[in-house]
Order: structure tokens, then C-alpha cells, then sequence
């Protein structure tokens, strides 16, 4: 219980820090729609015949350009947040130099990451309904009701970057200068999990790593449930490849993370940036 | 970029990654090279040469971000760590700070320009003749500097507000949603197309593609190469004008050391 209070203040705290930033909070909402959203609407209906965009429709069983942009935003924002927010959020601790005394508190260091995890999930659910307000009533964004059937898949996407997130923290912690690292691995991941195209179109020797990961899953049962996108696999298939991927991700993240503590405090290295 | 070694690798990551991930969405979007989806595209983008299309956009997008965040942000950085006003105090002019730092990113956008286009080559099989390279290179050398005084022109701005990022943010976006860097021009309305034409990167992307995509010739762009030359002599005009507005303004109030 205790660790759970824990987790909520920290929550509490990112949160507050965040809403202080309010050029920042807004650019949070207008930077995914100015750097993705319309130059991919755009590019996308630069394809268009008749206004219809039948090579989406002939690539994923579908035409709605628009809902496949925006659902593939959610899981790129979830991405984000497992990178940016929970893994580098450490490093930024570094930097402000509070990651020693947050260690020595009783709490358990996982415990912070979860933390994190909290308030970027709160986070993204307020900026997702403000990009779909903005997708609904500027950019012709429409979905089916059965998109409800998909936030299960979506949630389990959250715990499968949470275990994401410790694996990366725990590279953070071992390399400390991660800016380049986190960067190029969160693009990476994103394109590798389908959010920008179908992995389909990914160069063969790229799909192994993309059906490794569960947000491949994750962002084909959103746009299955929400766009009547064709599926990669039966459906019952992506639930328990998403299940186990989930399953490893944790599973593999929390081992490194530890090892990852283990190796900082022998070596003396967590006040080193 | 000697010191820091990941700057490099950036250098070489991103003008491959960036562009690779939108042909792979172009081809998403055409159906996997529909060829009534590709029509569609040439009619629109003036070629059916999507990868080139993507790729030449791209370059633009990365020699915007090295000068808004370079030099753009030089001042800024000087600023930081508290030696913009030694720097000023020296008896050099104060046009030197201003002008001086996109030099330092001049190596860094001819390195994109050699990684980009053997990546299109290597990752997509689109080789383009080597007189159109040429040509190409005298399109982005005249286009360069342009960047160099929009640069300058938002290194100014910090001796009034400080923290420019999210101004540097926005302003990236806006050029990329209007020069037609990700898509064609002819996509946004036609008060959005008034807008971009009188930004240079819009002239510079869409010659490159001209002497690239299509086999034009320099003479087939002369008449846009003159206009963005008088545009960047008008910018880096106003960016003097604005810089020693700013500060005077700045060593009236004392802003030079707050941040």
C-alpha cells in the first residue's frame, strides 16, 4: 500500500510540474498534429483518386486515412511517453541532481518508474481527447463504436511499455548521456510497431523484431476495432501474441532494470552524468 | 562534433531513417505503387518518383532543423552558460555572433547532402545522373544562405525573449507544413500556397526537384534562383535591423544576462 501512495505522489508531482509549463502543455497537443497528423493526411491524400484513397484501402482493407493516422498517434504517444517520460525521466533526475535522494528514500526504485508510468498515462488520455476534438472537427477523423473493444489491448500496451520503460532505464542509468539513444530507439520502436504504415510494408529481415514487439499487436487490434482495418492475424491470435510479448517485456525489463541498480551501486556511478 | 561522437551518428541516422520511414508510407498510402494511386501523385507532385520526392523534401527538413536549432539557437546557448555578454564585450562587431555561427553547421548540411542521396540509392535503387546531382547542388547552394539569414533572423529574437524552442518548434513546423517538404505544394489551400511563396525553402525544394526529378535544367529555374536570392538579401537585412533593435532594447532593460 504504501508503494502505491508512493506511486501517486510521484504521479502528482510530474503532473504539477508538467501543467506549470503551459507553452508546453500546449505544444504537447500541436506538435504531433503539425509534425504527423497533416503532413501524413496531406502525403496520404496526395494519393487519392477520385477522393477516394484506394491504395490504403488496397494495403489494409480500408480508406480512412484519417482514423489510421490517429490511431496509429495513440500508440506512437504511448511510445513516446515509455521513452521520453518514464526511461529518460531518470536522466533528467541526474541532471537536476534528485536522483540520489529519491534512491535513498524507502521506496522501491521501481516504484518511480511506475510513478512515471502514472502520470504519462493521465497525460496521454487528456491530450488524446484533445487530439481527437481537434481530428473530429477539422480533420474528418471518424471511428466505429467498436473501438471500445480495443482499450483492453490498449492498456495491456501501457504495462507492456512499462516493462519497456525499465529495460531503458535501466541502458540510461549504465550509459547516462541517453538523449541520442532514447531518440533514435523511440522512432525506431514506433515505426517498427506499425503506428506510421503497416509493418507489412517493413523490408522482411525487419519483421521479425516488429512481431516481437506487443505494440505491433496493440495498434493493429485498435485500428481492427476502430477502423475495420484488415487484421495482421486472427484476432485470437494478436491477443495472445500481445499477452506474451506483454509478459516478456516485463519480465525482461525488470531483470535489467536490477542488474542495471546492482551495477551502479558497485561501480559508484549513480551522481555521475 | 568532434567531442561528441553521437552528434555525428545523428547526422547519419536521421537523413536515412526519416526519409526511408516516409517512402515506406508513400507506398502504404499509393497501395504499394497503385499505378492509378501513383498517377494521382504525379499529377499533384509534378513526378511519380516518390522516393525522390520524399528524399529531396527530407534534406530540406534536416538543413532546417541544423539551422534553427544551430546557429538559430547559438545566441541562446552563449546565453545559457552565461558568456553571451563576454562575447559582446569584445571589440569584434555584433554582427559577428549573429552571423557567424551557421558557418559551423555548413559541414553538417553538406554531410546530409552526401548521405542522403547514396541512401536513396542504396535502400531504394534510385540512382540520379550525376549532371542533375550538379545542378541540384547549385539550387541548394543558393538556397543555403537563405536558411543562413532565417537562422540569423531567429538568433536575434533571443536578446528579447530568452527561451526560443517552442518559437523554433513552431516555426520548423510551419515550414515544413507550407514549403511542401512532406507533400505536394498543391495539397494546401490556395491562401496557404500565397503564404509559402515567399518563403525560400519553398522555391529551393520544389528547383531541386525540378533539375533532379525532372531532368530540368538551371535555366528552367533562373527565375526562382533570382527571387530567393532577393529574398535572402531582404531577410538577413531585416535580421541586422531586428538584432540591433533587440540590442539596444536588451541593454536598455539588461536582459543580456537574464534567462
Amino acid at each position: 500500500m504504501d508503494e502505491v501512495r508512493a506511486a501517486i505522489a510521484i504521479m502528482k508531482k510530474d503532473l504539477k510540474t508538467f501543467f506549470r509549463y503551459r507553452i508546453a502543455v500546449v505544444s504537447q497537443i500541436f506538435v504531433p498534429l503539425y509534425q504527423g497528423v497533416i503532413p501524413g493526411l496531406l502525403f496520404g491524400a496526395s494519393f487519392a483518386v477520385g477522393g477516394r484513397v484506394i491504395g490504403l484501402e488496397a494495403t489494409v482493407g480500408t480508406e480512412n486515412l484519417a482514423g489510421f493516422i490517429f490511431m496509429g498517434g495513440v500508440m506512437s504517444g504511448l511510445i513516446a511517453t515509455g521513452f521520453w517520460g518514464m526511461a529518460m525521466g531518470l536522466r533528467n533526475e541526474m541532471d537536476a541532481g534528485t536522483l540520489e535522494p529519491s534512491w535513498l528514500t524507502p521506496t522501491r526504485h521501481e516504484t518511480l518508474l511506475i510513478g512515471r508510468a502514472l502520470s504519462g498515462v493521465v497525460w496521454q488520455v487528456l491530450g488524446q481527447i484533445a487530439l481527437f476534438a481537434i481530428g473530429i472537427t477539422f480533420f474528418g477523423l471518424r471511428f466505429r463504436t467498436e473501438i471500445i473493444y480495443a482499450l483492453p489491448a490498449v492498456l495491456v500496451a501501457v504495462v507492456a511499455m512499462v516493462g519497456v520503460a525499465f529495460l531503458l532505464a535501466a541502458g540510461v542509468l549504465l550509459i547516462r548521456e541517453a538523449s541520442f539513444f532514447i531518440d533514435t530507439t523511440n522512432f525506431l520502436f514506433s515505426i517498427a510497431s506499425g503506428t506510421a504504415f503497416p509493418v507489412t510494408i517493413l523490408p522482411a529481415v525487419f519483421l521479425p523484431v516488429a512481431f516481437l514487439l506487443p505494440t505491433t499487436y496493440a495498434v493493429d487490434l485498435l485500428r481492427v476495432s476502430a477502423i475495420g482495418q484488415r487484421p495482421l492475424f486472427d484476432p485470437v491470435l494478436e491477443w495472445a501474441a500481445l499477452l506474451g510479448t506483454t509478459a516478456l517485456a516485463m519480465f525482461v525489463g525488470r531483470w535489467a532494470f536490477a542488474r542495471a541498480v546492482r551495477v551502479i551501486r558497485v561501480r559508484g556511478t549513480l551522481g555521475q552524468y | 562534433m568532434r567531442r561528441y561522437p553521437t552528434l555525428l551518428l545523428s547526422v547519419l541516422f536521421w537523413p536515412i531513417l526519416l526519409p526511408a520511414s516516409a517512402v515506406l508510407m508513400g507506398r502504404a498510402y499509393s497501395g504499394s505503387n497503385d499505378p492509378q494511386a501513383l498517377q494521382a501523385f504525379a499529377e499533384r507532385a509534378g513526378t511519380s518518383e516518390v522516393t525522390g520526392f520524399v528524399f529531396v523534401g527530407y534534406a530540406m527538413y534536416m538543413w532546417l532543423s541544423a539551422m534553427l536549432w544551430g546557429p538559430g539557437s547559438a545566441l541562446r546557448t552563449e546565453q545559457v552558460r552565461g558568456s553571451l555578454e563576454a562575447v559582446f564585450l569584445t571589440p569584434t562587431s555584433r554582427l559577428v555572433p549573429l552571423f557567424a555561427p551557421p558557418v559551423a553547421a555548413l559541414p553538417a548540411m553538406i554531410l546530409d547532402f552526401a548521405v542522403i542521396f547514396p541512401a536513396m540509392w542504396l535502400l531504394f535503387g534510385v540512382v540520379l545522373p550525376f549532371d542533375a546531382l550538379l545542378r541540384a547542388f547549385v539550387v541548394a547552394a543558393i538556397g543555403i544562405p537563405a536558411l543562413y539569414a532565417i537562422g540569423a533572423l531567429f538568433a536575434s529574437l533571443v536578446l528579447r525573449y530568452g527561451e526560443i524552442g517552442p518559437v523554433v518548434h513552431l516555426t520548423r513546423g510551419i515550414f515544413v507544413l507550407a514549403c511542401g517538404i512532406t507533400f505536394p505544394l498543391t495539397m494546401l489551400p490556395a491562401w496557404a500556397q500565397l503564404g509559402a511563396a515567399l518563403l525560400p525553402p519553398t522555391y529551393t525544394v520544389a528547383d531541386t526537384r525540378t533539375v533532379l526529378l525532372r531532368g530540368e535544367g538551371l535555366g528552367a529555374v533562373a527565375g526562382d534562383l533570382i527571387f530567393v536570392v532577393a529574398l535572402t538579401v531582404i531577410i538577413a537585412m531585416l535580421a541586422s535591423v531586428v538584432f540591433r533593435w533587440l540590442d539596444r532594447s536588451a541593454r536598455r532593460t539588461g536582459m543580456l544576462g537574464r534567462y
